[in-house]
C-alpha cells in the first residue's frame, strides 16, 4: 500500500513539472542586430 | 473569365473582391451554405457579383469553404475539366486533393493545393528564396495568427494531434505542441514562440523541392492556447481575423558553403490569403501554373506572383544582417 501511495506521488509530482516545464521556458534568444527589409524594386523585377 | 468561390467567409470574401476587381474577370459567381452571407458578399462586390446557384458556364473554381469540404467539390469541378484552387489548409483536404494529380495532369488542369498566407504564400516565398541556392537542404516555415473564425478553429484544433514533419527522406509524426521555437516575424510582431502544429506545408513543400532533407511547419501560439488546445474554444473568435504574418527560413549550400536566408511577410491573415488565392485563380486560367496538382511551391515564376501581390498590398520582406 506504502509502495503504491509513493509511486502515485511521484507520478503526481511528476506530471506537475511536466507541466510546469510545458507552459513555461523560453524557446530560445531573438537575433541581436539585423532587421526586415520589405521587397521592392529591383527586388520583384 | 468566368470563376465560382465557394465558401464567403473572411478568405472567400476577400478572394471575391479581389476577383470583381480584375479586368479579366467577367463574373464572379459566389456560393455559400449560409445565404445571408452570401447575399452580403454578393451585394457588396459590385456589379461582377452574382449568386451562384446551378450556373454550370464557369472556367475556374475557388474552394474556400470549411475544411473538410474541398476534396468532394475539387473531385466534380475537376472531371468536368475546370481549374480548382483551394484555401484548405486541412491536412485531409490537401492529401486528398494531391491524390487528385493523376487525373489533373490527365485533363491537363492546375488543382492548387493550400493556397492561402500559409500554406500558400509561404510556398511562394520557399521558391522565391530557393532560386539563390545551389542546393537547397532545409525549409522551415512558421506562421502567426489566423485568418476568420473556421481558421481561428483550424488553428485551435492543429495544436492537438500529430504534426508532420519531413526528415531524411521520411514522414516523421510528432505531437503537436511540442518543439517550442523563437520565431522572429516582421514588425511589429516580432518574436513569437513557435510549436509543431498538425500543418500541411511540409506535404505541399517537399514534392516542389526534390531532394530537400527537412521541412518542418509551426505555428505561433502562447501558453494559454496549448494549455487550452484539447478543450472546446473558450472565447469567440475574432470575426475578421487581426495581424499575422508568416516567416520561411531556407537552409542550404550556396557557392561552396552553407547559407541561411529568411523571407517573411506581414498581413491580416485573411486579406493575404483571399488575394493569394485569387491570383492562383487568375494564373490557372491563364495557363501559368503547372498541370497537375501542388502546392504554390510549384508556381515556375515567383517573382511576378510577389509583385503582383505586392501590388495589391501583400508585401514580402527579408530578413537582413542576422547572425
Amino acid at each position: 500500500m506504502a509502495l503504491l501511495r509513493r509511486a502515485l506521488v511521484a507520478l503526481g509530482v511528476a506530471g506537475i513539472v511536466a507541466a510546469v516545464l510545458r507552459l513555461r521556458g523560453s524557446g530560445g534568444t531573438p537575433p541581436q542586430q539585423g532587421g526586415w527589409r520589405e521587397l521592392s524594386g529591383p527586388d520583384l523585377e | 473569365m468566368r470563376v465560382l468561390v465557394i465558401g464567403a467567409g473572411a478568405v472567400g470574401a476577400r478572394a471575391v473582391r479581389q476577383l470583381v476587381e480584375s479586368a479579366e474577370v467577367d463574373r464572379v459567381l459566389v456560393r455559400d451554405i449560409d445565404r445571408a452571407r452570401q447575399a452580403a458578399v454578393v451585394k457588396s462586390s459590385g456589379d461582377k457579383a452574382a449568386a451562384g446557384d446551378g450556373d454550370a458556364r464557369i472556367d475556374a473554381v475557388l474552394l474556400a469553404g470549411p475544411a473538410g469540404t474541398h476534396v468532394d467539390a475539387a473531385r466534380e469541378h475537376l472531371a468536368a475539366g475546370r481549374p480548382v484552387v483551394s484555401t484548405s489548409d486541412a491536412i485531409g483536404d490537401v492529401r486528398g486533393l494531391l491524390d487528385l494529380d493523376a487525373e489533373a495532369r490527365a485533363r491537363r488542369v492546375p488543382v492548387v493545393a493550400g493556397a492561402a498566407f500559409s500554406p500558400g504564400y509561404s510556398c511562394v516565398l520557399a521558391r522565391h528564396a530557393s532560386v539563390r541556392f545551389d542546393e537547397v537542404a532545409e525549409l522551415h516555415v512558421a506562421r502567426s495568427g489566423t485568418g476568420g473564425p473556421a481558421c481561428a478553429h483550424q488553428h485551435h484544433g492543429a495544436l492537438t494531434g500529430q504534426a508532420l514533419d519531413w526528415r531524411d527522406g521520411g514522414w516523421h509524426r510528432r505531437s503537436a505542441g511540442s518543439g517550442r521555437e523563437l520565431c522572429w516575424f516582421p514588425d511589429p510582431i516580432g518574436a513569437e514562440d513557435c510549436y509543431r502544429a498538425e500543418l500541411p506545408d511540409a506535404l505541399l513543400l517537399v514534392p516542389a523541392f526534390p531532394g530537400v532533407g527537412r521541412v518542418t511547419a509551426r505555428l505561433a501560439a502562447t501558453r494559454r492556447d496549448r494549455f487550452s488546445a484539447h478543450l472546446p474554444m473558450l472565447r469567440k473568435p475574432h470575426p475578421e481575423g487581426l495581424l499575422g504574418a508568416v516567416r520561411v527560413e531556407v537552409r542550404g549550400r550556396r557557392g561552396g558553403t552553407s547559407d541561411v536566408l529568411v523571407m517573411g511577410a506581414l498581413d491580416r491573415p485573411a486579406v493575404a490569403a483571399g488575394a493569394t488565392a485569387a491570383l492562383a485563380l487568375r494564373w490557372a486560367v491563364a495557363g501559368r501554373l503547372p498541370s497537375g496538382a501542388a502546392g504554390l511551391g510549384a508556381v515556375t515564376e515567383p517573382v511576378p506572383f510577389l509583385a503582383e501581390l505586392a501590388g495589391v498590398g501583400v508585401k514580402a520582406a527579408v530578413f537582413e544582417g542576422g547572425r
